[in-house]
């Protein structure tokens, strides 16, 4: 990496800073440059599923079919009163051993499949999930967390839409379908959208939990290259430097969300043309 | 019937979680006495006219509120590990320092008082004028103003808010024991949870459990806070009668 640079460039800085600009692009730090796709796709995976769950889980709850409300009611609380990591661990989990029941149920013998305490039964029926599985396993637990906050903020914004177009919609003869998808839905994402930018910033700090799968993310590989490393040919190449790698997680972090901020301000602007509004 | 109830999984797995779900309250509240004048402080300083006081507070709560937790855990933890030889062990506090007892709750600290900060903001901007104004009328000096008028106000327009961010930060102790170390027995509910699952793979009723005292504990916390909240609003007529549902906020 270091050669490609020109040598005007590398005498600019002087040695100590090549030597530094030689450490942070070795091998190990652009493997932990390049997993910043992990939370990157976790994030914006995360965010369409949690638009999905939300549209549905509000759907449910503004059913007038009562066990579709009590499902949608139940979803919404139970979520919500359950720590986003909990659930986190939990779906993926319990996904992977439902799979394993299954292939269980027709790949071991009766005495396998009465023992108790092993999982699984027998070992054709374990599931070996890749990085990529988890991955896409934790953006459904994200969807499914997250959505049930954006189900409220979804349903508190379908009743912000003025009576009065919807009335008028159905007055041209639209169907209650059309009228709810047509018209409600359409209307609701610019009262939806604070509370929507809201979620997403939860979503985004949630991407931190990622290592928690075992996927090598930007905390894994922060942990990994920030830990007193130590060779016996050469002796102790540097002491404890964890702090640093997550000092810039932590700025990481923090820029990722003004970024978020300004892009919202943005969509928001654009979304309420030619609305009036109380405060403008 | 008796040995139905010891035999029966669900209740062994209350009786294990009990102790561990102590952890959990001892963070909360170890975090919220300490977190609670913080973050008034800090609310007061982002309203304040000076323009260094004003911008440290921003860029505080800005800074706490836009990332995640788990990072301020691992970032503060492995601080104090590096500061241990130049400090902590010289000084013979590394100890209580390095303890997760100590450090977990700090963290929850810096962090809780961030996001309540924010919510005591809002509503000190939102304390009506008028009152204000007829305090300075009458003669209160600035500190009887914010003594008898504003304080009151301002936490009786946050307290709902507060209680959700309560929720939260109870929530958010789930994660303290995957950042700091476990010590001999001391495992919360998380910690228990896992344990359990890798003793017998039934992930469905350990982390349903482990749930279940979340969800318990985050009822009791609402019916505590609304008993507050009637008191703080008895001035108003429907002070008395004001409902305690369990319905919580979603925005933290």
């Amino acid at each position: 990496m270091i050669e490609t640079l020109p040598h005007w460039f590398t005498s600019l800085i002087g040695e100590d800073w090549t030597a530094k600009l030689d450490y942070i692009t070795n091998g190990k730090h652009l493997l932990w440059y390049a997993s910043f796709r992990f939370t990157l796709i976790a994030a914006f995976g995360g965010a369409v599923l949690v638009v999905f769950f939300g549209l549905l889980g509000a759907s449910l709850k503004q059913s007038r079919f009562w066990p579709f409300k009590a499902i949608g009611d139940l979803y919404t609380t139970i979520i919500r009163g359950v720590p986003d990591v909990l659930f986190f661990l939990f779906f993926p989990l319990a996904f992977e051993q439902t799979v394993e029941y299954f292939s269980a149920q027709s790949s071991c013998t009766a005495d396998e499949l009465a023992q108790t305490g092993v999982w699984p039964p027998c070992d054709a029926a374990q599931w070996y999930l890749t990085q990529n599985e988890y991955l896409i396993l934790a953006c459904v637990s994200f969807g499914i967390i997250y959505g049930a906050f954006a189900a409220n903020v979804i349903h508190g914004a379908m009743s912000a839409v003025p009576k009065g177009q919807l009335e008028a919609a159905a007055s041209y003869g639209f169907s209650p379908r059309q009228v709810y998808w047509r018209f409600q839905v359409r209307q609701m994402w610019v009262y939806a959208l604070p509370g929507l930018s809201n979620v997403w910033m939860l979503l985004l700090k949630a991407t931190s939990f990622l290592s928690l799968l075992q996927i090598a993310d930007i905390v894994l590989w922060a942990e990994r290259l920030g830990a007193p490393n130590y060779f016996a040919r050469v002796g102790p190449i540097h002491p404890d430097w964890r702090w640093k790698y997550y000092l810039v997680l932590f700025l990481f972090y923090i820029l990722m969300t003004m970024l978020s901020e300004r892009f919202f301000e943005k969509l928001q602007a654009r979304a309420s043309r030619g609305m009036q509004l109380a405060n403008s | 019937m008796f040995e139905w109830l010891s035999n029966n999984a669900v209740i062994q797995d209350i009786a294990i979680l009990a102790k561990p779900a102590m952890f959990n309250i001892y963070f909360a509240l170890a975090s919220i006495p300490l977190g609670f004048p913080i973050a008034v402080a800090l609310a007061l300083g982002k309203n304040s006219k000076n323009y260094f006081v004003s911008n440290i507070c921003r860029g505080y709560i800005y800074a706490f509120r836009g990332s995640p937790l788990f990072i301020q855990f691992f970032m503060f933890y492995s601080i104090a590990l590096s500061m241990n030889r130049a400090y902590w062990k010289p000084w013979g506090i590394d100890d209580i320092v390095l303890h997760p007892l100590f450090l977990g709750p700090l963290v929850l600290v810096f962090n809780t008082s961030a996001y309540a900060a924010e919510i005591f903001y809002g509503s000190l901007r939102t304390v009506s004028k008028g009152e204000t104004e007829a305090a300075k009328a009458v003669g209160m000096s600035q500190w009887q103003t914010f003594r008898s008028v504003t304080w009151p106000n301002m936490i009786r327009l946050a307290w709902p808010a507060y209680t959700n961010e309560v929720i939260f930060l109870f929530h958010s102790t789930a994660i303290v024991y995957f950042t700091l170390p476990v010590i001999n027995e001391q495992k919360d509910l998380m910690n228990m949870a896992g344990e359990l699952f890798e003793r017998d793979y039934n992930i469905f009723l350990h982390f349903s459990v482990a749930a279940l005292y979340f969800l318990a504990i985050s009822v009791v916390i609402f019916f505590i806070a609304g008993l507050i909240n009637s008191r703080l609003n008895r001035h108003l007529h429907n002070g008395n009668n004001v409902k305690i549902k369990f319905k919580p906020n979603y925005i933290r």
